[in-house]
Order: C-alpha cells, then sequence, then structure tokens
C-alpha cells in the first residue's frame, strides 16, 4: 500500500465506489480503428470552411426586433433621472423597458441558481459583482449593462433610441487597482461592507499550507524574494453576444451563443417562472468562448436572455438582443493579481520551501500553489490568497482558471535556477514529483495502478531539448547578442497534464432505420472539434465504420447534454457517456440480431465493418440495417416497417467539483514549453522566434485537433505575454481600448515558427490512458516569457504583459 | 416626429449587384455597410460580424478582383461591381475548401470564410505563392483560435491542386 495521507483515501475510495474517479489505468478493450488516426474528415469542417455554419449571431427570424441595452459610461456611480420619452416616441421603436419597470425592479441576475449568500456585501465572490440586478440603476465599472433596454425595428433605431435616452448620473468615487483598495483609508466600494475584500469567508483557499515553510527557508542555501503583477486580459471570442427569442404562445424558444447551455434555460425557467418543458434551447456554432460564454453572472448570458424574452413577449414579435465588439469588452480573466513570492532552494536546485501571497482584483480564480502540491516533491508550501473589489468588471474563468497556478510555477522554478546558475530544466527533473514525494512514490503508484512506469516530464523535456537545440542555445543570462545587434534569449518550463476529471453528461446512442447510428445529445460547439472524436469513440466502441455515424447537438429538447466545453475536460468526460451508452446500445442491437440469425445468442456475435456476425462463423453476416428494420417492410403505415427503436442512453459524472488537489490521484503525465525570443535593448521590443510544444496526453484521439489546440494556445498565450493587456483611464475609470485595433492578439506574422510534439504515455486517468488539452499551452505559455527576457537582458520584469515600456524600464533606459 | 429628423432613418437608393454571378436589384440605406446586405438582406452568412471596425477580415469578400473589408464599404458605393462571397467559393468547388477541411484551418470557425476569400483572391491573383506570400496574404486575418499554422498548409495545397488542375 503506498502511503496516501488518510484524510483523502477515504474520499477516493468513495469516489471510485460511486463511479466518480477510476483511480487506475483504462486500458483500452478495443481495436482502434478510428481513434487515433490522422487524416478523419472532421464533421464542421465544411459547414465552417463553405460559410453556411451557422451562429446565433446569423439568427433571423420573420418579424423579428432588434434590442440594445444602455451601458454604463461611469466606473462607479448611480443613475439619478433617466428620460426615455423621446426613445418611447422614435418611429420604429417597439418597447422600452426602464430599471424602474416593475417587471425588472430589483429583480436579481440569476435567483436562486447563484444564492443570495454569495452577493452579501461581504461575500460577492465567484465573479459577482455586490449587487447584481438583471437591468439596474448603479454602476459598478465603466460598460455595466444598466437602465434601459430598447427593441426597435432595426439595430441603428435602437442604438438611437438609446442616443436620445437622457440619463443623470450621481458619480461615485472608484478604485481600479487591488493594493489600493486593500489601503486602510480606502473608499469602500460595496455599501455595508467594512472592506473591499470580496472573498467568501468559507473560501478555504484563503490559507493553503503544507509542511513549515519557515523550516524550509533554514534548510535553504538560497533564498529569494520578488513581487510580480499581473494585468488583466480578456477572452475576447470572436462572436460578440447576442441571443435571439421567441415566444410560442406560452412556449419559450431561444438560440443562445453559451457554452452551457442547459444553465440558459434552468435559469430563465425561475427567472420567468416558465416550466422548464415549455422552453425550447437552441444552440448553434458557438463562435469562440474561452470560458467567457460559460458564466451565468454575467449580463451577457441570463441577463441578455431575460431581457430579450421580456421584450419579445411584450411586442408579441421575436427579438434578438445584440452586444457589439466595444461592449464584449466585458468582465476579465479572473488572473489579475499581485503576487509575492518567498522561495527557499538547496545550490543543487532542490527547491525546500514556497511561500506566495496573492493579491487578486475582482475574483480569485485560483490560489497560486496548487500546481506545486499536485507536481512537485517540495514539502513546505504556503499560500495566502485574496480577493479585493475594484471598479472592473466580473472576472471569471478565461481558458484557464489555472493561469495563477501556472504563472507561480513557473516564475519560481526559472527565479531558482537563475539564481543558482542552473539549467532551468535540470531544476524542474530534480523536483519533479507529487505531493510532497519523490518520483520513486510515483512510480509504485503507476506500478500498482496498471500504468505503465514512464518519466514523462524526462521525455518531454529530451523531445523539447532536441526540438530547440537547447544544449547548443542555452546560456547564462544577458551573454548572447546576435549579429543583428538583438539579445538572444530562451527560456523552458513544465507542468503536469490538464487531467481528465470534472464532467457530467447524458447522451443516447441510437441505430437509425438505414443502420446508420446517431448520437443524440446537445453539445456548444466552441471550435474543440469534439463531435468528430464522438464519432471516432462511437465507431470504435461498436464496430462500425466513423462514416455510420453522425451527432445531433444543436438542441436540448430531447433531453440529453453532453458535458460542456469547459475545463479541458469535456472529451474526457463525454467518452465515458458515449462508452457507456455504446455498450447498452450494441447489447441491445445484438439481442434483436440473435432473434434473425438461427440458433445463435446474442453473446455469439460481434459488430465489424459496421456488419453484425457470427462471431465463430464470419461469413454468416447482416447489415445494422436488416436487423433494425422488419424483413418485408408495409408501405401500408411506416410505423409498421421498423422494429422498436433501438436506442440507449447513459450518465456519467466523474470529478469533484471545487477540489483543486488531486491528493491521492497523482497526476502522471507532463508537459514542457520552450521559447526562444530577441530582444532588441533600444526600442524594448521583443520578437518570439520559436515556440516548442512538448504535451504527453496520454492518448490522442484526433491528433490533428491536438495539434490545432497547442498551435492555437500558443498564439493566445503569447498574446497574453506581451500585448493583450485591458487599460483603464486612471482619471476616469474609463477602459481605453474596448477594441481589437489597442487591443491587440496575435495575427498571422507576429510569431516565428510552433513546433507541436506530442507525448502518448497512455498514463492519463482518463478513457484509453487520455488527459485534457484545450487549455494548457494558452495558460502554460504567457508566464515563459519573463524568464525568456531574462535570459536575453540579464533583468527580470515584474509586470505581465511584458511590453516595450517595461524592458526599457527594467533596462533603466526609459526617459533617457 | 418624421423618421429623418430623428436622425435614424438615411436616404435609400436602388443599387444593383452581381453577387456570385447571380444578379440583384435592391433597395439600400445610405450607411448600410456591404456585410449588412449581404448578411442580413441576402442571407449569404458567411461574411462574419466580428471586430466591427475592418481589424479582423472576418467580413472579407471579393469585389472586382479585390478582397475588401465589407463591414468597411458601403453597400450603395458597390452599385454595379460583381462581389464574389465564401458562398459562391464553394459552390465553384474551390480546392481552397477540401483543403481548409484536410488541414484543420477551423476551430469555432467564425473567422474561417473570411479567411477563405482573403486565400482565393490570393491565388486569383498570384497561383503559385510561397509561404511568406501566403503569411502576407492572410496576415489582415485574426483568428482568435490560433489556427494560423494550418491555413499556410492549406493555401499551399490548394495552389498545387488548382496548378494541376
Amino acid at each position: 500500500m503506498i502511503n496516501m495521507a488518510k484524510e483523502t483515501l477515504g474520499d477516493y475510495e468513495r469516489l471510485q465506489a460511486d463511479g466518480k474517479y477510476r483511480v487506475g489505468a483504462d486500458i483500452p478493450a478495443i481495436t482502434f480503428s478510428e481513434i487515433g488516426k490522422r487524416g478523419i474528415r472532421r464533421l464542421d469542417g465544411y459547414e465552417k470552411a463553405s460559410g453556411k455554419a451557422l451562429y446565433t449571431r446569423d439568427v433571423q427570424l420573420p418579424g423579428m426586433l432588434y434590442a440594445r441595452v444602455l451601458m454604463s459610461t461611469h466606473a462607479h456611480g448611480r443613475i439619478t433621472r433617466i428620460d426615455t420619452s423621446k426613445a418611447e416616441a422614435l418611429p420604429g421603436v417597439r418597447a422600452v423597458i426602464r430599471h424602474d419597470d416593475p417587471e425588472v425592479k430589483g429583480r436579481e441576475l440569476n435567483g436562486s441558481y447563484f444564492g443570495p449568500e454569495w452577493v452579501t456585501p461581504e461575500a460577492a465572490s465567484w465573479g459577482l459583482k455586490p449587487i447584481h440586478l438583471v437591468l439596474g440603476d448603479e454602476a459598478w465599472y465603466e460598460g455595466e449593462p444598466l437602465g434601459v433596454v430598447v427593441a426597435a425595428d432595426s439595430e441603428e433605431i435602437a442604438d438611437e433610441a438609446l442616443r436620445l435616452t437622457d440619463v443623470e448620473w450621481e458619480e461615485l468615487p472608484f478604485i481600479l487597482d487591488q493594493e489600493e483598495a486593500l489601503k486602510p483609508d480606502a473608499y469602500i466600494l460595496r455599501p455595508g461592507a467594512d472592506n473591499n475584500i470580496v472573498q467568501h469567508p468559507a473560501d478555504e483557499r484563503g490559507l493553503i499550507e503544507k509542511g513549515d515553510v519557515e523550516e524550509g527557508f533554514r534548510e535553504a542555501d538560497k533564498v529569494v524574494e520578488f513581487r510580480v503583477k499581473r494585468n488583466a486580459h480578456l477572452w475576447a471570442g470572436a462572436e460578440p453576444p447576442s441571443v435571439v427569442v421567441r415566444w410560442r404562445g406560452d412556449n419559450l424558444e431561444m438560440w443562445v451563443h453559451e457554452q452551457q447551455p442547459y444553465h440558459a434555460k434552468m435559469l430563465i425557467s425561475e427567472w420567468l417562472n416558465l416550466p422548464m418543458n415549455k422552453i425550447t434551447v437552441h444552440s448553434l456554432y458557438q463562435g469562440g468562448a474561452y470560458g467567457g460564454r460559460g458564466n451565468p453572472a454575467n449580463n451577457s448570458e441570463n441577463g441578455m436572455n431575460v431581457l430579450a424574452a421580456l421584450l419579445a413577449r411584450r411586442t408579441g414579435r421575436p427579438v434578438k438582443l445584440l452586444y457589439n465588439r466595444s461592449e464584449y469588452f466585458y468582465g476579465e480573466s479572473g488572473d489579475m493579481a499581485v503576487t509575492y513570492f518567498k522561495v527557499g532552494a538547496k545550490s543543487d536546485g532542490t527547491i525546500t520551501a514556497v511561500q506566495i501571497r496573492n493579491i487578486f482584483a475582482v475574483y480569485m480564480c485560483a490560489p497560486g500553489i496548487e500546481h506545486f502540491i499536485d507536481n512537485t516533491r517540495i514539502p513546505n508550501l504556503k499560500c495566502e490568497g485574496l480577493a479585493v473589489d475594484v471598479s472592473k468588471g466580473p472576472a471569471w474563468w478565461c481558458r484557464c482558471e489555472q493561469l495563477p497556478n501556472c504563472l507561480c510555477l513557473t516564475l519560481v522554478f526559472d527565479r531558482v535556477a537563475a539564481e543558482l546558475g542552473l539549467d532551468p530544466t535540470e531544476v524542474a527533473l530534480r523536483n519533479d514529483g507529487c505531493d510532497g514525494h519523490d518520483m520513486t512514490y510515483l512510480s509504485e503508484y503507476k506500478r500498482e495502478h496498471g500504468f505503465p512506469d514512464r518519466d514523462s516530464l524526462r521525455e518531454c523535456i529530451e523531445a523539447g531539448k532536441k526540438a530547440i537545440a537547447w544544449d547548443k542555445k542555452w546560456h547564462q543570462p544577458g551573454m548572447k547578442r546576435l549579429p543583428n545587434g538583438r539579445m538572444h534569449g530562451i527560456a523552458f518550463t513544465w507542468n503536469h497534464d490538464w487531467d481528465d476529471v470534472r464532467g457530467t453528461g447524458s447522451a443516447a446512442v441510437m441505430f437509425e432505420n438505414d443502420g446508420t447510428v446517431s448520437i443524440i445529445g446537445q453539445q456548444s460547439d466552441i471550435g474543440v472539434n469534439p463531435w468528430t472524436a464522438y464519432c471516432q469513440i462511437v465507431a470504435d466502441e461498436l464496430g462500425v465504420r466513423y462514416e455510420d455515424v453522425n451527432i445531433k447537438p444543436f438542441n436540448l429538447d430531447h433531453g440529453f447534454a453532453l458535458m460542456s466545453p469547459d475545463g479541458s475536460c469535456n472529451l474526457c468526460s463525454n467518452a465515458n457517456v458515449l462508452r457507456k451508452a455504446t455498450k447498452k446500445a450494441k447489447g441491445m442491437l445484438l439481442e434483436l440480431a440473435a432473434q434473425k440469425f438461427e440458433g445463435v445468442e446474442a453473446d455469439e456475435l460481434d459488430i465489424k465493418d459496421s456488419m453484425i456476425y457470427v462471431k465463430a462463423a464470419p461469413e454468416k453476416a447482416k447489415t445494422i440495417k436488416e436487423v433494425v428494420t422488419l424483413a418485408m417492410p408495409s408501405f401500408v403505415s411506416c410505423v409498421f416497417w421498423t422494429e422498436a427503436p433501438v436506442i440507449a442512453w447513459a450518465w456519467h459524472t466523474q470529478g469533484l467539483w471545487g477540489e483543486a488537489l488531486e491528493t491521492g490521484r497523482p497526476r502522471l503525465c507532463r508537459q514542457a514549453h520552450f521559447i526562444e525570443v530577441e530582444v532588441d535593448t533600444e526600442t524594448g521590443e521583443i520578437e518570439v522566434t520559436k515556440v516548442v510544444n512538448v504535451n504527453d496526453v496520454g492518448k490522442a484521439i484526433s491528433p490533428e485537433t491536438v495539434e490545432g489546440q497547442m498551435y492555437g494556445g500558443t498564439y493566445m498565450g503569447l498574446g497574453r505575454a506581451l500585448t493583450e493587456e485591458m487599460v483603464w483611464d486612471e482619471q476616469t475609470g474609463v477602459l481605453l481600448n474596448r477594441n481589437l485595433l489597442n487591443y491587440k492578439y496575435a495575427s498571422m506574422l507576429d510569431y516565428g515558427p510552433i513546433e507541436t510534439i506530442i507525448k502518448e504515455t497512455g498514463m492519463g486517468h482518463g478513457p484509453y490512458g487520455a488527459c485534457g488539452i484545450g487549455e494548457a499551452t494558452p495558460t502554460m505559455i504567457p508566464a515563459l516569457l519573463g524568464p525568456a527576457v531574462y535570459n536575453a537582458i540579464g533583468k527580470w520584469i515584474d509586470e505581465y504583459p511584458i511590453t516595450p515600456d517595461r524592458v526599457l524600464e527594467a533596462l533603466g533606459k526609459l526617459g533617457e | 416626429m418624421s423618421k429623418q429628423e430623428a436622425g435614424v432613418a438615411l436616404p435609400e437608393a436602388p443599387i444593383e449587384l452581381v453577387v456570385n454571378g447571380e444578379a440583384y436589384r435592391l433597395r439600400v440605406q445610405s450607411n448600410w455597410s456591404l456585410q449588412h446586405v449581404l448578411h442580413n438582406e441576402l442571407g449569404l452568412t458567411g461574411a462574419k460580424d466580428f471586430c466591427d471596425r475592418g481589424v479582423c477580415g472576418s467580413c472579407a469578400v471579393i469585389v472586382e478582383g479585390r478582397p475588401i473589408l465589407s463591414c468597411m464599404t458601403l453597400a450603395i458605393e458597390c452599385d454595379g461591381k460583381a462581389i464574389e462571397t465564401v458562398e459562391g467559393i464553394a459552390k465553384a468547388n474551390h480546392p481552397l475548401i477540401e483543403a481548409y477541411v484536410k488541414h484543420h484551418c477551423m476551430q469555432c470557425g467564425y473567422c474561417t470564410p473570411g479567411f477563405v476569400v482573403t486565400a482565393k483572391a490570393l491565388l486569383d491573383k498570384n497561383p503559385s505563392p510561397g509561404e511568406e506570400e501566403v503569411k502576407e496574404a492572410l496576415a489582415g486575418n485574426l483568428c482568435r483560435c490560433g489556427t494560423y499554422p494550418q491555413h499556410v498548409k492549406a493555401v499551399l495545397e490548394a495552389a498545387n491542386n488548382l496548378r494541376r488542375g
């Protein structure tokens, strides 16, 4: 028996018994024909390339009106008077709802779903702002939707109506910086509160301690302290938010741009007191999400759905409510933080203690220490975390909430390596482990739980070092000037895999009368090519051709909802949903087939290449169509020609929401990332000349999709590292760059080549040994730029993103 | 109050467009963008509304042989002009479409039509582009999902297929 912490062992035994965790290897029991194969034609490919794919933004219905909401022009203020008479008189305006309208006045955004305990002045956590109404009269940040919503014949008329609305404001003090907000004399933003701390008192992430950091510092040969600030960035997905709503009598139909449309249904049902069986929700293709279409606490989800539904009911016409691009600069990634580090290490690179104090603005998406627990042998860890309110929009998970953990891990490891003059890849290998244990513990765990005993980190590092020519290129900081005059820098970071946990989903597998297979289950497509993977899995689990499987994901009416595309775990959860449903459906099919093969039992049959055959005599075979239809179709009535439908559904849940620490179920796969830069010490410009990502994904179901996530995540990560920053005016609290010209993310030409290396050790806890990938790269890459710039110029930049002015400041060249 | 007093409804004008080889006769408001007319009036939803100010290329269409940003172009300025949209490119079975599917050039897919249009305009002008020319041509198209490396492969392959006929 391995030496697991007693208190967590019990949890795991219970969870494993509940089927919520697989504690052990998932050795594939099937032959892979489609799974893992390259060249499979992706299901959404043609629609998207040809412009045929429809998004919520594209929906138009007969007689449809367009709705627009007023946005606050003040960072903090109260509407004292609002005059909508001119707007109401404007031809083409069909309905106006003001904040003092009895139907919305004082109504909370979400009701019991995000209950009042989360929105008290003491506890405005989870990305909520303190007083959060569906259409309020008080602005907590510039850009907050409030005051009035208008439906009109066109967008232009609705916009004109908002311009004609006369609003008088009482301006109130605002605060933009979380450390300012913590000062004893700071203005208190929330009425009735004693300070600006918004963390829920029951949030155990406020203090996480393992071992004794003071003892660890005493053991250290070197102790280093530093401070880093991470500024705001956000999702900025391609499709701006919209919703289309229509009433059919007292039935409500809506088209939503959301990652979790079942939330939309639950929330609006409660808000309108409308039974769920009267609500139809459509989820067409989703133009990007990254978590930003997954927070029902934002006005741009349930809030806009409710307003559109009210306007549609008043006007008797379909309503499309739209936010434009500037209004979609709404909220921030929940990793805006100032972090104070203290780290102790022995001279050989063994880290003895890590102490972190994190002060988050608005919302703490992750404390910052978890990856040291999950991923290292470091015995002494301490993390204090605070979330502090400021006059900025609601923060939330932004591909992904692990950003603080990755930033902290990267900076601690690279600082230690730099201070000791060691190769950072050696420091990583020296400290690799889990929950304070070293690699022998992990080896034992792997052997006892059926996993191959491979050293994932070492394999990832070796592959990455070779790809970027690390041994030739790595040098001491500030030592390598290139012929073009720039300074060369190279850096490395690492982490564990993105795991497979946390998901609940349901779906049905049905045989159509022509023998093809339908997967029935709603799922929002945000671009991670899940449907192709589901069809690959069902095809291989059933023994049918990939081409014979399709999915019906655009609607919730059938009652099945697959795990939403969140947390990099949709595939690992849904593969289990689909395997369960497929197993049942296959059993039903073979039972039915046995009746049509003479003298054969179901367990003597199997399926291959979409044919049902007798295992002992494979030449005896029938098509699925022959089995699911009657032998002699009668066309007297169409209902007579089919057998009873062969359809089976399954539900599956796994993981433990809210438990970030995976103690007792160690992560076994690793990832390694390398970056190469050139820094111009006169202009401060940074050129990224190469990135190498090595991800051990356990098993790649669709290798091209994995690569796509690694490429895409790199561009998003580099944007966060270099150019993506929301900038507020200190005098007015107004966000200055609400557009894609001035909030700049990567284009085709901005960065050098990206190399993607997929490792498949089979050591993921997910299906077929897989683990997640969607969020790994964009979360790992941003912090890595700091060590790369350090390696180039020999100076640490203590503020992210690393813009040219910050480079020049570090070089002491600002104002020269 | 009349519509004009409210400053909403600007004068309308009749225009004629040839879109993907088909002639249209329309009345458009003078403030309508070409993107609005294609997307909302003609139902050609491939020209997407992404950045709303000429930054991202998702609304790209080809007008008189040149790729333009339809969100920055007034529809009445296009009177009498020939316009090619992604729908026309797909209908003509241009090899770019299959190359895009094969090389996974889409994730969420919202920006993909704009890339296809821009790439088509490139290949019309330059049937044998090099890698850097492809990147240069597509540099005005933004993809938040970061599919960029896949586009280069797809465009080069489509060019190869076009040359081979």
